[in-house]
């Protein structure tokens, strides 16, 4: 177990296009989780395979430790790595599966049973071990695929897209137990994912990634509910936060011209819009109160669609091209066609600039 | 950093290039060769330089003094009839081996496909028999017949790759858009394979034109292909290498116009998958 | 516009079984939603309303007319597949164009123009109409498949997964935004789906099926409340419901009460709920993570548990609490709470929304009152 130190680490594939991975410097301290989240094509994967060491870095640092690994051989670096495929050797049994890299390793007989029944009785596999990979289940397959990463008892443990296969139900149970694993292990670990749901559960700080370039490093909480600019205000949460661009009228309301949505501002929101001509604003549907009853700074609107899901309710009302969703006690009861009176709480309420996107 | 990574671009790229070059002259060097000793006279033949008198004496010979241009519009109409009956047969079958289910199904699609393994050889003694009793010996529909030998496999399998990428549900889709099944084999999934009907139609039409056994073997006077009577040059007291050239390089057209007319669909067809929406 | 009517439709794949016994009845411009995990038969039905399959056994009728053996083309039905299935070689408007240039459906030139753009607005795509398909986005394919079934005006829509190839932000705004679209359409409409939230958003009722059979039949709020299985109750919810075993006891006054959990806080049972429950000693309950409440102070009503693990979401948390008794369950709660790992904690339970099903066969027997849910909707 280690601290893991990425400095200014680039990836470029083909000279000439664009980065894959761009001066991304993160410290991930001893035994803390980290999740790397964004979509497809931010660099995510790419930025494990480079601390994994199957790929090669184009220019910048990887410490683990206080050791600089750019040049060490991915067998020697101490990394575990869950592949996100399992890549499990077929005719090996499960047992063999996990015992086969500490042999690698010249690691003795006796250890390596004992270390194998330890780590089957972590991950809950003790039934598996003499079964081949083939009669496993895929829930049981990812745990076979974490165990043979952890065994080895790596400075780091990285876990690429560990959930993406397994259906809902599965998805969710690993999901926790992945979480008390880390509880109980302490493991330094770093886990890719492009599910916003998975990274908050599971990480101490989330690391959000675009284009290959680092938006945001910090706790889940911070993350979402103080995006650092749109991109990230936008990947998290479900449902999405409403975003859409509104302008400033004179009377230092918020408009989204050519409707009626006009919102005062507080002082603190107002100076941040400044004398910009327009930004975009964005606020979580759980940040929207709905009301049939006007109040002081309300705005007012047409309830256009309506969705009971059980133990939520989402109201959808319309602004010209935009539909603003709010999420709703489920004993409020609102019908398309009604009139309301929307009311923000100012805290919740985010403003980012037009251009760059950042957070105001 | 940026600087030396493009510099050893550069060379890459130009050695790759340089690289790529000798490999092309190596590859054309016997076209080229062809094309030279068509245009040499006799008396030059044996010289290796590149320098020599041209002339067209060979190329009137071949033609004009020879019967071969009857025989080089036999291949033509062989050829082209062959690919068009494989066509008119083969693309019915692709499509039902692409997407029905039926018993022995993978059993006749490789049946299909194993006449292109077994040697001609093997067959054309019985073939000889059977055509001479049937009076098939020495006419076109004989030789088209026994061509299908060779195209129809070639166009059953490269079809049905492009009928399996076709997803059923656009099927279903254009069926409930209200068009009947011909309908919607015409107007959707034809269009869709077109790419591959091209390539494939291409190639079938190379094999055949190229053709050497059968025509030598189940055909006559009549019905020769010019792959056949280019060997006629050969023959007798004298061997007249630069005529056989010059019959050879117009054998060759016919194949490199085809091919540089519908370069664009061959590249596209021959990579499978290529219709995916 | 018509009703549709599904009567002991049954299909088998050789040996696999497709769906069997399936009866169901769609009202004119109602919208169904059929709900089902992964492989349950939902799509085999869609298949077979379409007329793209033919059915072993059972019959199919349209707005009161048998369309056993139609040819698809016959049944002015129009689909959206899960595929999209749009002609690739196409461009936006040749795709939406299509069913109105077919011998069945022949428009006039100027009609079929005016059809395609009112539609192509309605789906936000009217300014792609000249861009070949290859060059659309997910979204937009998935919009354009909408407007092609669309300009058909036909009698039923068939709906296949339509969302689920789009990534989770956009789904959550498209499903809003077909639920708004669904009251300008009034055509009737039966939607395919795996995710419950489409389920109860868009549907007036729903189908909930599984390996092949029909297990429930209901409003979005019949079902989410009245679970007709253990099984039903835990493809609503995520996380899933908690199933506990619990043990039926008599207390002093009369009343039935339950031991669960492994702690000697009976929960009362109304007698009209136990007049219910067919003189079972023993029940499983079904409890919603969101009905069970962390308790901040020592209670004579409070289980204990220790915090096996923790995972905040945003605006909610889960929290995973081996009970007394060793049995797991989840709670979801208010995401500014925090909590560490094997933490003691005390919690309880929402008396009011528990389910009460059989012990073996894991099917319905009661509920316990009134939901707070359902008590707001007068």
């Amino acid at each position: 177990m280690a601290e893991l130190t990425l400095r200014n680490l680039t990836k470029i594939y083909n000279p000439g296009t664009p980065a894959a991975v761009e001066q991304l410097s993160l410290e991930i301290r001893d035994g803390e989780f980290i999740a790397l989240l964004g979509p497809s094509g931010c660099g995510k994967s790419t930025t494990l395979r480079m601390v994994a060491g199957l790929e090669t870095v184009t220019s910048g640092e990887i410490l683990i430790g206080k050791k600089t690994v750019n040049q060490t051989h991915p067998k020697d670096r101490g990394v575990g790595l869950a592949f996100e495929n399992y890549a499990l050797y077929p005719p090996l049994r499960v047992r063999d599966n996990l015992a086969f890299n500490l042999k690698a390793h010249g690691v003795s007989g006796r250890e390596v049973e004992k270390r194998v029944a330890e780590i089957a009785k972590y991950l809950h596999i003790g039934d598996l071990l003499d079964l081949k990979p083939a009669a496993l289940s895929s829930g049981q397959k990812q745990r076979v695929n974490m165990a043979r990463a952890m065994i080895r008892r790596p400075a780091v443990l990285l876990l690429d897209e560990p959930l993406s296969h397994l259906d809902a139900r599965l998805r969710v149970q690993m999901r926790t137990e992945i979480k008390r694993l880390h509880a109980e292990q302490r493991f330094t670990t770093i886990i890719v994912t492009h599910d916003q749901l998975e990274a908050m559960a599971l990480a101490n700080r989330i690391a959000v990634l675009h284009d290959g370039r680092l938006q945001q490093f910090d706790t889940p909480l911070e993350v979402f509910n103080h995006p650092a600019n749109e991109f990230v205000a936008g990947f998290l949460g479900e449902p999405p936060m409403n975003i859409f661009e509104v302008t400033m009228d004179a009377g230092s309301r918020l408009v989204v011209p050519g409707t009626d949505f006009t919102l005062p501002l507080n002082d603190k929101l107002q100076r941040l819009f400044g004398s910009r001509a327009g930004a975009k604003f964005g606020v979580r549907p759980w940040g929207v109160k709905v009301s049939s009853t006007q109040s002081g700074g309300s705005v007012p609107g047409t309830v256009s669609v309506v969705e009971n899901l059980g133990d939520e309710t989402h109201v959808g009302v319309r602004y010209g091209e935009i539909l603003l969703m709010a999420s709703i006690p489920v004993t409020d009861r609102f019908k398309p066609g009604s009139k309301v009176q929307l009311t923000f709480n100012q805290d919740d309420l985010n403003l980012f600039d037009a251009t760059t996107g950042d957070r105001l | 950093m940026h600087e030396s990574v493009s510099f050893f671009g550069l060379v890459g790229r130009v050695s790759k290039t340089l690289l790529l070059l000798v490999y092309a002259l190596f590859a054309l060097f016997p076209l080229l060769w062809m094309v030279i000793m068509s245009l040499k006279p006799d008396s030059q033949m044996f010289t290796t330089t590149f320098l020599f008198s041209p002339t067209v004496e060979n190329y009137s010979a071949v033609f004009l003094r020879s019967d071969y241009s009857h025989f080089f519009f036999n291949n033509l109409t062989v050829s082209i009839s062959a690919v068009l009956l494989s066509l008119i047969v083969g693309v019915p079958a692709a499509y039902a081996l692409a997407r029905f289910q039926f018993k022995l199904k993978e059993d006749i699609a490789f049946t299909i496909l194993s006449f292109r393994f077994a040697p001609e050889i093997l067959v054309i003694l019985p073939l000889f028999l059977i055509y001479q009793k049937t009076g098939l010996y020495d006419t076109y529909f004989g030789l088209i017949w026994v061509y299908q030998l060779i195209t129809l496999p070639l166009l059953i399998w490269i079809l049905r790759g492009y009928f399996e990428d076709i997803s059923p549900d656009i099927e279903a889709a254009a069926q409930l858009d209200g068009y009947s099944w011909w309908q919607v084999f015409l107007k959707v999934l034809l269009p869709l394979v077109k790419p591959g009907l091209v390539a494939a139609g291409l190639l079938c039409f190379i094999f055949a034109w190229n053709a050497f056994t059968f025509p030598l073997l189940l055909s006559d006077a009549r019905a020769q292909t010019s792959t056949v009577v280019a060997l006629r040059f050969l023959a007798s007291d004298t061997v007249h290498y630069g005529q056989v050239a010059a019959a050879a390089t117009i054998s060759a057209l016919p194949e490199v116009i085809l091919a540089l007319l519908i370069q664009k669909h061959l590249v596209r067809g021959l990579s499978f998958g290529a219709v995916k929406g | 516009m018509a009703s549709v009517h599904l009567h002991e439709l049954t299909k088998w794949y050789g040996k696999r079984r497709g769906i069997e016994d399936v009866t169901l009845d769609i009202a004119d411009q109602e919208f169904m939603t059929i709900f089902g995990p992964a492989g349950a038969g939902k799509t085999t039905t869609l298949n077979l309303i379409a007329g793209i399959v033919a059915p072993n056994r059972g019959g199919i009728r349209i707005g009161g007319r048998d369309v056993d053996g139609l040819e698809p083309a016959d049944r002015n039905v129009a689909m959206v597949f899960e595929s999209y299935a749009l002609y690739p070689q196409m461009t936006v408007f040749q795709n939406m164009a299509f069913p109105l240039r077919s011998p069945k459906h022949r428009t006039s030139a100027r009609e079929l123009e005016e059809r395609v753009r009112r539609y192509a607005k309605m789906m936000k795509i009217d300014h792609l109409l000249q861009r070949p398909i290859q060059a659309l986005s997910n979204g937009q394919r998935q919009r354009t498949a909408l407007g092609r079934a669309l300009v058909r005006q036909p009698d039923v829509f068939l709906m296949d997964e339509p969302l689920s190839h789009l990534d989770a932000k956009l789904r959550h705004s498209m499903r809003a935004e077909l639920k708004e679209m669904r009251s300008q359409l009034g055509t009737t409409t039966v939607y395919v789906t795996h995710d419950y939230l489409e389920a109860m958003s868009l549907g007036d009722r729903i189908a909930v099926i599984n390996l092949g059979r029909l297990q429930q039949v209901g409003t979005p709020k019949e079902i989410y409340f009245t679970p007709a299985s253990v099984e039903v109750a835990r493809l609503f919810g995520d996380p899933e419901i908690n199933v506990i075993g619990a043990r039926l006891r008599s207390k002093p006054d009369g009343l039935a009460g339950l031991q669960i959990l492994g702690e000697n806080i009976p929960i009362g049972v109304p007698s009209d709920v136990v007049s219910l429950l067919n003189g079972a000693e023993t029940v499983k309950l079904g409890v919603r993570p969101s009905d069970i409440e962390i308790a901040e102070n020592n209670g004579a009503g409070n289980f204990h548990g220790l915090v096996y693990s923790f995972e905040p979401l945003g605006t909610k948390s889960v929290l995973t609490i081996d009970a007394s008794d060793g049995s797991r369950i989840r709670a979801l709660i208010d995401g500014h709470r925090t909590f560490e790992v094997d933490r003691r904690i005390q919690f309880r339970i929402d008396p009011r929304s528990l389910v009460f099903f059989e012990t073996e066969k894991e099917g319905f027997l009661a509920k316990s009152r009134l939901n707070r849910q359902e008590a707001g909707d007068g």
